[in-house]
């Protein structure tokens, strides 16, 4: 069954002049067709020589493997809904998981990358560490197993499993990011949230609701500012810190100046509660109700029920963001994971099984949404009925579809790449420093782009 | 050339012949004292191994540009001009440097009292107090700085909740510049005064205590006698404690790393901590090892100039 879902409708002609095939791929739809018998195989074989580097061959349910598996918990945890299931269709295939939190994994990944060896046959990474990985080569090239599902998964995922124009690794949930908002806080306020068409409404909105709750609109920390809501607010304009032939921007793109300026404007007049993001004032003010907004993906719901906010079913709501011009973008990212197989690994036939089975098809996709709130990359899912259903949390609202709609529409942005961790750690000090009312705006970028530039040797 | 005398060895006569007895000499010690060589080869087999051949790999790849995978590429001297250029690196020397001056003389001070306190024979229970002072140097720094980072924290931390109590208004201790700094050493005078109190209390066992009696005899007071006898006579010690706060100070890297992420706006960044996110975060070994280089030949010079400059204003020579 695996296999049928590989070739593009288990069509076994599908791609079949397309002139993508691995040989191996070749061989077996051969035999689809009688076609291949030993001697012939033998021969290409023989004239062939060995197989491309990395190149990993499509897996059968007789597939024989023991895989290692490194992640992060909560990820891992909605990987083994489907084991059972994995298990009846690859017998032969066990696996060991070893969670570990991010930081650990990638330090871990690190060692093992300079080692040489120790490393494990499929690691779950963060989009915005996965281009880092990619361009040092660790990762297996996945090219002719993956073709099928360019099409069928966010378009915007695959920026960063890309090294020239082959694909390293399987995309898995996006980070759609919308604007999560408390009923009350508006209401007392006066203010209706289907009214947000711009960041200038919105900038109003924060204006009404301090006037009339004393509330801030948004969170966001001075001294300890991490860059995420800036970087969020650049991605929905298709900007970032590098543009697509990777030359730093920061201080050249005129939207980066506007978008820090406004976020500066929410400091100045006291709009923003300094709080800084994963703290205990931070989430208390979640849990309490006294923010009126939250700008985050679509993962900050699936925490507010979980942990942060547990009792304030109906209170909160979402809207898209605001666009920056009337009808423009109001779509963005923030974070984001995939699957890929070492490249040391020596089962990578069991291991893409395995990559596949648990991303790959629409089933195990819904039911790890469904049960776990990981929210999935591959668009047959949005089309099931779940993604109609109300929420009762977020006040019976079909926010499972707003952020579907929103993960088709994330543009491409220059947010995560090779240098991506580098390049926030050298912004957001200058941040930190504009928050804190100790140079401009211009300054601050300035400072950072020239950074950026000189750490990473780009233009 | 000249002919060998009766009796001398035969084998003299060659040139470099010396050398050859010298070698056989040397072979032969080595196998007389076979056992205990062998009994005292671990640790230099595990010094070469895990100390020495580190520090020359380092060297060499301070010359290299590796991203821990693949080849290297050898790159002379760059890593090192790229570092003149670098304003992160040597702003975090400066913050190692600001830092030192804010809790290097009140810790040293802090601990010659103590020290002195501690040593005087009027105190009770002299191995409890040592004891209680001492303890938070054994702790684990990533608790200790956890803990620091609640009490501290501006809206939620016991130490703003007490000020309020004193109808102080509260202080920014980790999202402020100078308060960050000044947070950072609380955190090190807490962990590190006991330590310091005990070489103290080590150099003011030396003195004999006939020289602080004879000046209380002669009518000095407490106060006096501490500042005019003591602590001149500790001096020794008090460059010692001081020589070893430096380099601490310039090799902290879990103190800022859990309390303040070396934030805000850099600056509680230390050298050890760029060194760090240099090798881990960006994958840049060769750079972060001419780092390690730089710094440690920072460290040496600053280190031997206090040696100096201490031995030649010292008045009892």
């Amino acid at each position: 069954m695996s296999q049928d879902e590989l070739t593009t409708d288990g069509n076994p002609i599908a791609g079949w002049f397309n002139g993508q095939l691995s040989r191996r791929e070749l061989m077996r739809r051969m035999a689809v067709f009688g076609l291949a018998v030993p001697s012939v195989a033998a021969l290409i074989e023989a004239c062939g020589g060995s197989t491309a580097t990395g190149q990993v061959h499509v897996p059968s349910s007789s597939t024989k493997g023991s895989l290692t598996i490194w992640g992060w918990k909560d990820s891992l945890e909605a990987l083994k809904l489907q084991d059972a299931d994995f298990t009846a269709a690859y017998p032969g295939i066990s696996y060991t998981y070893v969670p570990r939190p991010p930081a650990d994994t990638y330090r871990n990944l690190e060692l093992a990358i300079t080692a040489g060896s120790g490393g494990p046959d499929v690691a779950l990474i963060e989009d915005s560490h996965l281009t880092a990985y990619v361009q040092l080569g660790a990762m297996a090239d996945l090219t002719d197993l993956v073709g099928p599902y360019v099409d069928q998964i966010d378009s915007y995922k695959w920026d960063w499993t890309k090294k020239g124009s082959r694909y390293f690794a399987m995309p898995w949930d996006p980070g759609p990011v919308a604007v999560f908002y408390r009923r009350d806080v508006f209401q007392q306020a006066g203010v209706d949230p289907a009214s947000m068409a711009t960041w200038d409404d919105f900038h109003q909105a924060a204006q009404t609701i301090k006037e009339k709750t004393g509330l801030a609109m948004w969170q966001q920390s001075k001294a300890r500012n991490d860059g995420r809501l800036f970087e969020t607010l650049l991605w929905q304009q298709g900007t970032g810190y590098v543009d697509s032939k990777g030359h730093v921007i920061l201080d050249k793109d005129p939207k980066v100046a506007t978008t820090l300026e406004y976020i500066n404007s929410f400091w100045q007049e006291g709009l923003a509660a300094d709080q800084e993001a994963w703290t205990n004032p931070w989430y208390k003010a979640q849990t309490d109700g006294t923010t009126a907004t939250v700008v985050d993906a679509v993962w900050m719901g699936t925490f507010f029920k979980s942990w942060i906010a547990p009792k304030a079913n109906g209170k909160w709501g979402v809207f898209p963001l605001p666009a920056w011009k009337r009808g423009g973008s109001q779509a963005s990212n923030d974070g984001g994971s995939a699957l890929a197989i070492f490249d040391s690994s020596q089962q990578k036939e069991a291991a893409w099984a395995y990559v596949q089975f648990h991303l790959g098809r629409p089933a195990s996709q819904l039911q790890i949404y469904e049960k776990t709130d990981i929210f999935p990359s591959l668009k047959a899912t949005y089309k099931d009925p779940f993604f109609q259903e109300p929420d009762p949390y977020f006040g019976d609202e079909t926010v499972r579809n707003t952020f579907a709609h929103i993960a088709e529409l994330i543009p491409k942005a220059g947010i995560y790449s090779k240098d991506y961790a580098q390049m926030n750690t050298l912004l957001v000090p200058e941040i930190q420093k504009l928050a804190l009312g100790q140079q401009s705006v211009q300054a601050a970028l300035s400072n950072a782009a020239g950074l950026i530039r000189d750490k990473t040797h780009r233009a | 050339m000249r002919t060998a005398m009766p009796g001398e060895a035969a084998l003299d006569w060659r040139p470099g012949g010396r050398r050859l007895i010298r070698a056989d000499a040397w072979r032969h010690g080595l196998w007389r004292h076979r056992w205990p060589l062998l009994f005292v080869s671990p640790f230099f087999i595990l010094f070469a191994v895990f100390n020495i051949y580190p520090i020359g790999f380092s060297f060499w790849l301070s010359l290299n540009d590796w991203s821990g995978l693949g080849s290297m590429d050898w790159i002379g001297l760059d890593n090192y001009r790229e570092l003149i250029h670098d304003s992160i690196f040597w702003n975090s020397m400066a913050n190692s440097a600001i830092i030192f001056f804010i809790y290097v003389p009140v810790m040293t001070f802090m601990a010659a009292v103590l020290a002195s306190i501690l040593n005087g024979a009027f105190l009770k229970l002299q191995g409890l107090w040592r004891a209680l002072i001492f303890l938070p140097n054994i702790t684990s720094m990533v608790a200790a700085g956890y803990t620091f980072r609640l009490i501290l924290d501006r809206d939620s931390g016991i130490a703003n909740h007490a000020l309020a109590w004193l109808h102080v208004s509260p202080v920014p201790w980790l999202d402020d510049i100078w308060w960050a700094r000044i947070s950072l050493g609380l955190l090190m005078i807490w962990a590190w005064l006991g330590y310091n109190t005990v070489i103290m209390l080590a150099g003011l066992q030396t003195i004999p205590s006939e020289v602080i009696e004879a000046a209380r005899v002669d009518g000095a007071t407490r106060v006096q006698a501490f500042f005019r006898i003591t602590l001149p006579l500790l001096r020794p010690v008090i460059v010692f404690a001081v020589t070893l706060s430096i380099i601490g100070t310039f090799s902290m890297f879990t103190e800022p790393y859990v309390l303040t992420r070396g934030g805000p706006v850099n600056a509680t960044d230390t050298p050890v901590q760029e060194i760090f996110s240099n090798t881990f975060e960006d994958l840049r070994f060769g750079y972060a090892a001419a780092m390690s280089y730089v710094y440690f030949a920072i460290i040496v010079v600053v280190t031997l100039a206090q040696f100096w400059f201490v031995s030649r204003s010292d008045p009892v020579k």
